[in-house]
């Protein structure tokens, strides 16, 4: 609007400006050929006659003849006090913008005869009277169309806005409550209403496969959950198979061991050095063998209890621990060096279990050195706190170390180091019922370092 | 006026140049015309463009108009050499001098300068009819049957114009011209 009426008021002052030059062009010509003959016959009250007829155009402030001879002849002035200011010769004829006047110099002329110039001085009043008018319109039409444009919206309002909107609130309200079985009122069969059934549409596909995906979902968890119930009861009937094994290959073992004792006791008199040493050896099988059961039972006893996570203080427990396996005059002395630990949230017993098995690990490989070491520290990784326990004993071959926690698999032979191999899947069954991690690390003849985190979480 | 060589010269010597230079005088005025004849040569031609003749006052086109002077002719050569090279509707202007009416056979504007007034109506009367501007100082030029009386007023050189008498001669005079003029009122005394 404002750029539309800025141009039209820059065209009008264009066009008005050539109007009014032809204007005063127009009376300049007709005043001139009036006053022919007052000039020829020099009659100068006449000629003052014909300019004061200029009076009818209030715009024109001066006029003035002059004769061929370029003097002044007779003169007009709108304002009578102004009457100084007439050109003393005729200049160029034509018409020429001067400040805020127009000056215009038109030939007298008689049958091609020059007889003198007419002098014609316009002010731009009336250009500024029309810009008044201009004005006046432009601010009525812009207040009108106004007046338009709130009707309009008003109507438009109703039929396209107020649709919309309500849409919009629908998709709004699906989408909090997810509810996708609103559907939005269609109000109309223009645009706005095609878009509310397209919308509409769209909710019901969505419903659709919301249904589906939901059923699919069901069928999931119920697989689940049946494949869950067979593995429980796998897992549980394993358990009890191998619990009752240790249990019931116990009571042989029991009978074994007895009768062995009271071989040895009652008739070890009658038996020469070769039966002593054959008594000897059964013992020490049955007690082998008692172990490997002790161990299977620990093992099985672990995979079934939870674990309940109290406060450890670790530098208590490992220093317990030390003291129950390395009595003080263990030989060779082993050098300790047993950092500031930091407290564990975990099972009492299962972690003590731990430690013991690390500990007593550490002891036994790092014997056959001259100065065996151990060191027990911690350290945080990506968070988490990590506990080691390092030894510089016989170490293992890293392409084994997967198979360290497997259950009964042993790098060592039993000659060199005795041991049943459960150790350490013990260990990685306690760690992973904590939700942590364990892993080794060593070199042959170096020595070997085992570490552990357990899970931060409580829920684990 | 008497030069003081005239002492040293002989008699008839000094009386032939003062009748020399009185003549030279006389001469002289009349070669050059008052202020007044200056002026009213000017409009005598100014009527050329503000007169219109009937088609038969021309013979042809390229013929010329005359301005005649009727009598003593008061504007020396002033007005020759006004109208000279001058061409009003392709009519070239010439200036012809008569001494009494039998001789003006073409004439477009006559300024009649007769002595006797009477004499000036006469010649009105027998050009009656004719289409001829007839011009005049004399003052009851107009009652006469005259058509255009020059006067002076403050100064100025007005013009006294018998619009009738024009008609009935078939010229039309511009109401230009007219505006500037008194227009003669036969019923009330001049």
């Amino acid at each position: 609007m404002l750029v539309t009426c800025i141009s039209f008021f820059a065209y009008e002052f264009y066009v008005f400006r050539k109007t009014t030059t032809e204007k005063l062009s127009t009376i300049g010509k007709i005043i001139s050929t009036n006053s022919t003959a007052a000039l020829a016959f020099d009659d100068s009250e006449n000629a003052k006659e014909i300019l004061a007829a200029l009076k009818a155009e209030p715009h024109i402030v001066a006029a003035a003849l002059y004769n061929k001879d370029g003097e002044l002849f007779s003169k007009y002035s709108a304002d009578r006090r102004d009457t100084n200011f007439f050109p003393k010769k005729p200049q160029q004829d034509g018409y020429r913008y001067i400040r805020s006047h127009i000056d215009g110099f038109e030939p007298i002329l008689q049958d091609e005869r020059r007889l003198g110039t007419l002098y014609l001085r316009s002010d731009l009043g009336g250009m500024y009277d029309r810009f008044r008018v201009f004005g006046v319109v432009a601010i009525l039409v812009i207040f009108l169309s106004f007046i338009l444009a709130y009707l309009l919206s008003m109507i438009l309002q109703k039929s396209i806005s107020k649709p919309i909107l309500t849409l919009s609130e629908t998709a709004k309200v699906i989408s909090n409550q997810k509810d996708y079985s609103v559907r939005a009122v269609k109000s109309g069969n223009d645009e706005v209403g095609g878009l509310t059934n397209a919308f509409n549409n769209m909710l019901e596909e969505i419903e659709k496969q919301n249904k589906t995906l939901s059923e699919f979902n069901k069928n999931l968890e119920q697989k689940v959950s049946d494949r869950t119930e067979q593995l429980e009861t796998v897992n549980k009937e394993l358990e009890s198979f191998s619990y009752s094994i240790s249990h019931d290959l116990r009571a042989p073992l029991r009978g074994v061991v007895g009768f062995a004792a009271i071989l040895e006791e009652d008739y070890g008199n009658k038996l020469d050095d070769e039966g002593k040493r054959i008594i000897s050896v059964i013992k020490n099988n049955t007690l082998k063998m008692g172990r490997l059961i002790d161990d299977l039972l620990t093992f099985s006893r672990m995979s079934r209890q939870d674990i309940m996570r109290t406060n450890i203080a670790t530098n208590k427990m490992v220093r317990d621990v030390i003291e129950d396996l390395v009595p003080g005059d263990k030989k060779p002395a082993i050098h300790w060096d047993i950092q500031n630990l930091p407290d564990l949230k975990g099972d009492i017993n299962a972690i003590r279990q731990v430690w013991v098995n690390l500990i007593s690990n550490a002891v036994k490989y790092s014997a056959t050195k001259k100065q065996p070491q151990i060191e027990i520290g911690s350290f945080k990784s990506n968070g988490q706190t990590v506990l080691y326990i390092k030894d510089n004993g016989v170490g293992f071959d890293e392409k084994y170390k997967n198979k360290l926690f497997q259950v009964f698999q042993r790098l060592h032979s039993e000659q060199d180091f005795e041991g049943t191999g459960i150790g350490l899947a013990i260990i990685k069954k306690i760690i992973s019922k904590h939700g942590g991690h364990v892993w080794a690390e060593g070199e042959k003849d170096k020595g070997a370092c085992f570490s552990f985190s357990l899970s931060d979480n409580e829920n684990i | 006026m008497l030069n003081p060589y005239v002492r040293k010269l002989s008699t008839a010597r000094s009386i032939v140049i003062i009748v020399l230079l009185v003549t030279n005088l006389v001469v002289h005025a009349q070669r050059t015309p008052s202020r007044e004849y200056q002026l009213k040569a000017i409009f005598l031609f100014n009527f050329t463009q503000f007169v219109d003749w009937p088609p038969g006052s021309f013979a042809t086109e390229q013929s010329p108009l005359v301005i005649g002077i009727l009598g003593e002719n008061p504007f020396g050569s002033y007005l020759e050499e006004t109208v000279s090279g001058e061409k009003v509707n392709e009519h070239s202007v010439i200036v012809q001098y008569y001494k009494n009416a039998d001789e003006i056979k073409t004439c477009h504007i006559l300024f009649i300068n007769l002595a006797e007034t009477k004499k000036g109506e006469q010649v009105v009367e027998a050009l009656r009819g004719r289409n001829i501007l007839t011009v005049s100082d004399a003052i009851d030029f107009l009652k006469g049957g005259g058509m255009v009386r020059f006067f002076t007023k403050s100064d100025k050189i007005k013009l006294q114009v018998n619009l009738e008498a024009s008609k009935a001669a078939n010229l039309v005079l511009s109401s230009k011209l007219l505006r500037l003029a008194d227009l003669f009122d036969p019923s009330k005394n001049n």
